[in-house]
């Protein structure tokens, strides 16, 4: 009478009973110890790793990270390979759904974890199919930016564009500098996104955006990135000082006492043109 | 996010997570099933094994010790005692604390009469113990039992110590110390007063939540709320409110509310569709023993091992009403 929920338990329940219990003669090759059988099966290492990876992650459920993690390595070979190690086993497309996990394990702002994931990505891909060099071609690493685009969702015209600026020619070897430039932009742009959502909810709070106050926080937002000079540091001050509440509020305190437009703006427009203010701050590649 | 994890050292994230209680279980696991497995299935095996704990099935069938070792297992076993039985409370059955205890121990073969006695307590207020209990007044004391039965034992020894006034003296001197309680029993008959001051009692119980960090405690605004109910309180005045208050059963996030306990309708249509599939199938055709004609079939043809051949039906039947369990199962 027991649905889903009740498998795994019975499926670890019944291991244990048939353990315990089954007079089931074993084969006597299979009668390792405890001990060989974990060397055999590289259990040290990969527990290690596991571990390695959880500490420098810091999940909020360490269990289901546990769980996706186990689960993502898939039939390992025995002898305790190293996680990155098993990839040149694997064809193109698992070999970037692999990177792509690996990318996701940790937020990009949480530095020492998102850099090491980024490495091992890296290597992940250019370990090369049977035929191919070692090396990561344009061609995969277009894949993968359209991969984590399309999995957070960005709209096909914003993505489209965004990979367009950093995208290589298919046929080109990417550098680390260039893919980690790649990932992290393309990471960035999606928080970029939902935090434009966000500020459109406040604006939208009783959904009544108004154009003209939307305009106002669009250039308010536009003045402090565009005008800003990124290589001096003293700019990125400069710029969140001018989205303070002071000046914001001044801002849209000043739109709200014009005349309404009464002309609300939707929230693809309002991100689109949020979108292609942080377009304009990317490098192009070429 | 919680930044607060991101500042942890590593052992004490693993600690506060109980990440190396569950690792030490998946190896002890593994080394049991070691002769089952190939060694790749290893991380086939953890998947299993930590999707089992994420999703609480993980202490069915496990030792009391096991089950009551970390505030998730013991919430898992909650959850799953009520998942399980919840069929009593539907059909309106009242059950003795023994009967009870005998669905505790269908899921924790080892599972101890104290605190399945000291649940009923809480119901029955110590007197009648062999009284019927609706399933959802054992359910909601026995959750206060069970998850917090560390900080209960410790307010408990508060609570009589407060009782018998010790810690209003806190300097008492050898001979005074038997006068003392027998002084102070009086005075609060005299005043025909049960219990124990409320603010006093909820000093002391802040000082017991300070002590057992590392145990599951109630969370300190709740019992505030509790206890400033009343100006005075008894612990089993305590107790029920603890157990009836839906702020702590909504802390603990096993239970629903005593309202929605007997809702889940996924369940219930699931338990429909297997009712109206097995009457179907038993009609028809049987749905089990399908797979098994073909293997009787491979044992007979191998005339060589005439000796095993002739243990194996029983284990090989054994294995096979196992099947039509988890077939019947699912």
């Amino acid at each position: 009478m027991a649905p889903d929920w009740l498998h795994t338990g019975i499926a670890m329940a019944d291991r244990r009973r048939a353990a315990g219990s089954s007079p089931v003669p074993r084969p006597p090759q299979r009668q390792t110890s405890g001990a060989d059988f974990l060397v055999q099966a590289g259990v040290r290492t990969m527990m290690r790793e596991a571990v390695l990876k959880l500490v420098e992650t810091r999940p909020e459920d360490p269990v289901a990270f546990l769980a996706d993690y186990f689960g993502r390595l898939g039939p390992g070979p025995a002898g305790g390979a190293a996680a990155a190690d098993l990839c040149p086993q694997l064809p193109g497309q698992l070999r970037l759904g692999r990177a792509l996990w690996y990318l996701k394990l940790a937020h990009h702002s949480q530095r020492t974890a998102f850099n090491n994931n980024l490495t091992v990505a890296y290597d992940c891909l250019s370990a090369g199919g049977k035929k191919k060099k070692p090396g990561l071609n344009g061609k995969l690493y277009t894949d993968l930016l359209t991969k984590i685009c399309h999995e957070g969702d960005l709209p096909k015209e914003i993505s489209s564009a965004l990979l367009k600026k950093i995208q290589c020619r298919d046929h080109e070897a990417v550098p680390f500098d260039v893919f980690r430039y790649g990932v992290v932009t393309c990471f960035v742009m999606m928080e970029f996104r939902s935090k434009a959502d966000t500020l459109f909810n406040i604006l939208d709070e009783d959904s009544q955006s108004d154009q003209r106050v939307c305009q106002t926080v669009l250039d308010t937002l536009k003045e402090a990135l565009v005008a800003s000079d990124l290589s001096v540091p003293a700019s990125y001050l400069e710029a969140g000082s001018k989205l303070g509440p002071d000046c914001l509020a001044v801002a849209m305190d000043r739109a709200l006492l014009g005349k309404k437009t009464g002309v609300p703006m939707s929230r693809n427009e309002f991100l689109k043109e949020a979108c292609s203010l942080f377009l304009d701050k990317v490098k192009p590649m070429h | 996010m919680n930044p607060e994890r991101l500042l942890q050292s590593a052992p004490e994230y693993l600690a506060q997570r109980h990440v190396l209680t569950y690792m030490e279980d998946a190896l002890t696991q593994l080394l049991e099933h070691k002769d089952d497995l190939e060694p790749t299935d290893v991380a086939r095996f953890f998947a299993d094994y930590f999707t089992s704990v994420s999703q609480g099935t993980h202490v069915l069938f496990r030792d009391y010790s096991f089950v009551q070792c970390t505030p998730h297992n013991r919430a898992s076993f909650l959850r799953l005692f009520w998942r399980c039985f919840r069929t009593v409370a539907k059909n309106g059955d009242l059950l003795t604390m023994k009967e009870y205890h005998c669905l505790l121990q269908m899921l924790c073969p080892d599972f101890p009469m104290d605190l399945t006695q000291k649940a009923a307590r809480i119901v029955l207020m110590d007197d009648a113990m062999d009284c019927h209990m609706s399933f959802s007044d054992f359910l909601y004391a026995f959750q206060i039992q069970f998850y917090y039965s560390e900080f209960l034992e410790s307010a408990a020894a508060v609570y009589q110590e407060l009782l018998t006034g010790k810690s209003l003296n806190t300097v008492i001197v050898p001979t005074s110390r038997s006068a003392t309680p027998r002084h102070r029993q009086p005075f609060n008959d005299s005043a025909s007063l049960e219990g124990v001051e409320a603010p006093q009692f909820y000093q002391c119980l802040e000082n017991v939540c300070e002590r057992l960090r590392h145990s599951a405690c109630p969370p300190l605004p709740l019992l505030g709320e509790i206890v400033s109910s009343a100006p005075r309180l008894t612990f089993y005045g305590f107790l029920m409110a603890l157990a009836k208050h839906t702020g702590i059963n909504q802390n603990i996030g096993a239970l629903p509310d005593k309202a929605d306990l007997l809702v889940d309708e996924i369940l219930d249509s699931e338990l429909e569709k297997l009712v109206a599939q097995i009457s179907a199938c038993s009609i028809t055709q049987p749905p089990a023993p399908c797979p098994l004609p073909p293997r009787e079939i491979i044992r007979v043809a191998s005339p060589k091992k005439t000796l095993p051949s002739r243990r194996r039906p029983d284990l090989e039947s054994d294995g096979s009403a196992e099947e039509t369990d988890s077939s019947e199962n699912s």
